[in-house]
């Protein structure tokens, strides 16, 4: 370790996020000296997510997740409704595994920042970062205002607005269809309302994706997860995709009221009625990861983690972020230790930072999924999908007297939504290969 | 299509006030020349923040939800962006 002064760290990281505590919590852990600066006040009040959490990945960091974490509901069932109109088609998978968690990731940051505090990390709150000094090339520290603290390796989580990471020239402006806006409310329907409505047994919980009108022809969905006594009921909005719609008049009603569309729509609002609204928030994720990773990972006496870094995974109809936050704040961790023992934070030292990602589960997801979110934008998958399952179940059974045959429905159907077979068989495949 | 009764759309000023915050005397952010800064942010805000009068584009800093949005969408010359400091602005509790 490198000698000490009070305005001198081994490793400053930049957010408490899932990221950056991770990152913070396994070099506290090896005995460096660390300090976590964060914008807000306290870990997690700057935290908005979907809603679910894979596990695995996180027990790899503290293996004490299941025992002492926030978790609100570990998730046995999955809902998938396709909407149009006031149709609904839903499918429902109950799972025999339990694989992801439901939880608020306020709370969840905020026990894994505490897990960085407790093995020896300094968390400082309520200080924005407004630079990483980098001095002959390599990375010397951060700035706030007039104060500047010097390391020897900064790690950088400082989320989906790459602010630092732009102004250093690492990663370029970001545009409009590389990202995705994500809104959502909290609703206090009670715990044994939710478990009644739901079906749902003690500590069990629902994730359910909605796809079809509630976007208003928006690429993207709607979803609610169950937390222990709440849902978080919410939209994602494919940015780029909603500023068209909105240059030529086709979205009629702004974001906020197309999720309040979702809270009041006649079906859905069966599960949670007239329930307290406690909490309204937006947050911007990603579409694409491997179209959002800058350039380099690293760089002299840096590493870039978590959002910052593209390391999320969104399927369209899942987004894994969290999870891919904490395990590349595991592997910059790994990478500043044997760097920090050899000849110090180099350009080839942490580049293993980078190799590591590449060798991950997260960077095969990624490249395997890759281009999901260009086929997903598709109206073909958002709208006339939707449109035509509906189309064909209303034909089977909602007739007085006489059914057409399955045949006949699905051709009416595959006309009325303005479907086209072949190309729907071609797209279909194109998903099916990449999903 | 029918809305449950008595179930109504909450307006977006009533909506934020269900949000925590501690609001900065100081704007986070700007707009400093309204051409780098879209009028489609009106609708597609998520606070709504910006409105128009006229033909002015207007923004009111104090409902930020600090979502990056405006900032995608605008000029870098356009608008003016930054978190609010000293720990100010959203205080999200439940997301």
């Amino acid at each position: 370790m490198s000698s000490q002064t009070p305005t001198k760290f081994d490793v400053v990281v930049v957010g408490a996020g899932p990221a950056g505590a991770s990152a913070a919590y396994l070099l506290a852990k090896a005995g460096y000296k660390v300090l976590v600066v964060e914008r807000g006040r306290g870990a997690g009040t700057k935290e908005l997510f979907g809603g679910k959490i894979y596990a695995e990945p996180l027990r790899t960091v503290w293996p004490e997740l299941d025992k002492e974490a926030p978790i609100h509901r570990w998730v046995t069932r999955e809902r998938i409704s396709f909407v149009k109109g006031e149709r609904v088609t839903t499918v429902e998978f109950k799972l025999g595994r339990k694989v992801a968690f439901t939880t608020y990731l306020t709370e969840m940051a905020k026990w894994m920042a505490n897990k960085a505090v407790e093995s020896g990390a300094i968390l400082v709150d309520e200080v924005r970062v407004d630079e990483i000094i980098v001095e002959n090339g390599k990375v010397k520290g951060i700035r706030s205002g007039p104060d500047t603290i010097e390391a020897d390796v900064v790690v950088d989580a400082e989320g989906v607005n790459r602010i630092l990471l732009e102004k250093l020239g690492l990663a370029e402006k970001i545009k409009p269809d590389q990202v995705a806006l994500g809104v959502k409310e909290v609703i206090n329907v009670g715990k044994k309302a939710l478990n009644e409505r739901l079906l749902l047994d003690e500590g069990e919980g629902m994730a359910w994706f909605m796809v079809g009108d509630v976007t208003a022809g928006i690429p993207g969905g709607g979803f609610m997860y169950t937390m222990k006594d709440t849902i978080a009921l919410g939209l994602v909005l494919h940015i780029g995709k909603a500023y068209e719609a909105a240059k030529t008049g086709e979205l009629k009603q702004t974001v906020p009221m197309l999720l309040e569309k979702l809270r009041t729509h006649p079906f859905f609002s069966k599960i949670w009625g007239d329930a307290d609204v406690l909490e309204y928030g937006a947050h911007m994720t990603i579409e694409g990861g491997l179209r959002y990773m800058p350039k380099k990972l690293y760089m002299p006496g840096l590493v870039v983690v978590g959002d910052a870094a593209g390391l999320l995974l969104n399927t369209g109809y899942t987004i894994r972020g969290v999870d891919y936050a904490v395990y590349s704040g595991k592997l910059a961790a790994e990478t500043i230790i044997e760097a920090l023992e050899s000849d110090g934070p180099t350009e080839e030292n942490l580049r293993k930072y980078e190799e590591k990602v590449r060798a991950s589960f997260m960077f095969r997801e990624l490249v395997k999924h890759r281009g999901i979110e260009k086929v997903m934008e598709d109206p073909m998958f958002f709208t006339k999908l939707p449109a035509m399952l509906n189309i064909l179940l209303a034909k089977l059974y909602e007739q007085d007297y006489e059914e057409p045959t399955v045949l006949e429905a699905l051709l009416d159907s595959v006309k009325e939504s303005d479907v086209s077979l072949s190309k729907f068989m071609l797209k279909l495949f194109s998903v099916v290969s990449k999903l | 299509m029918s809305e449950e009764k008595g179930l109504k759309p909450i307006k977006i000023e009533d909506l934020l006030q269900r949000t925590v915050y501690d609001v900065d005397e100081d704007p986070h952010i700007e707009i400093i020349d309204e051409r780098g800064v879209p009028k489609e942010l009106t609708m597609l805000c998520p606070c709504s923040c910006y409105t128009t009068v006229g033909e002015k584009l207007l923004y009111s800093y104090e409902g930020c939800l600090e979502c990056g949005l405006c900032r995608v969408l605008s000029e870098p010359w356009g608008l003016r962006w930054e978190y609010p400091k000293s720990g100010r602005g959203v205080q999200y509790r439940f997301t």
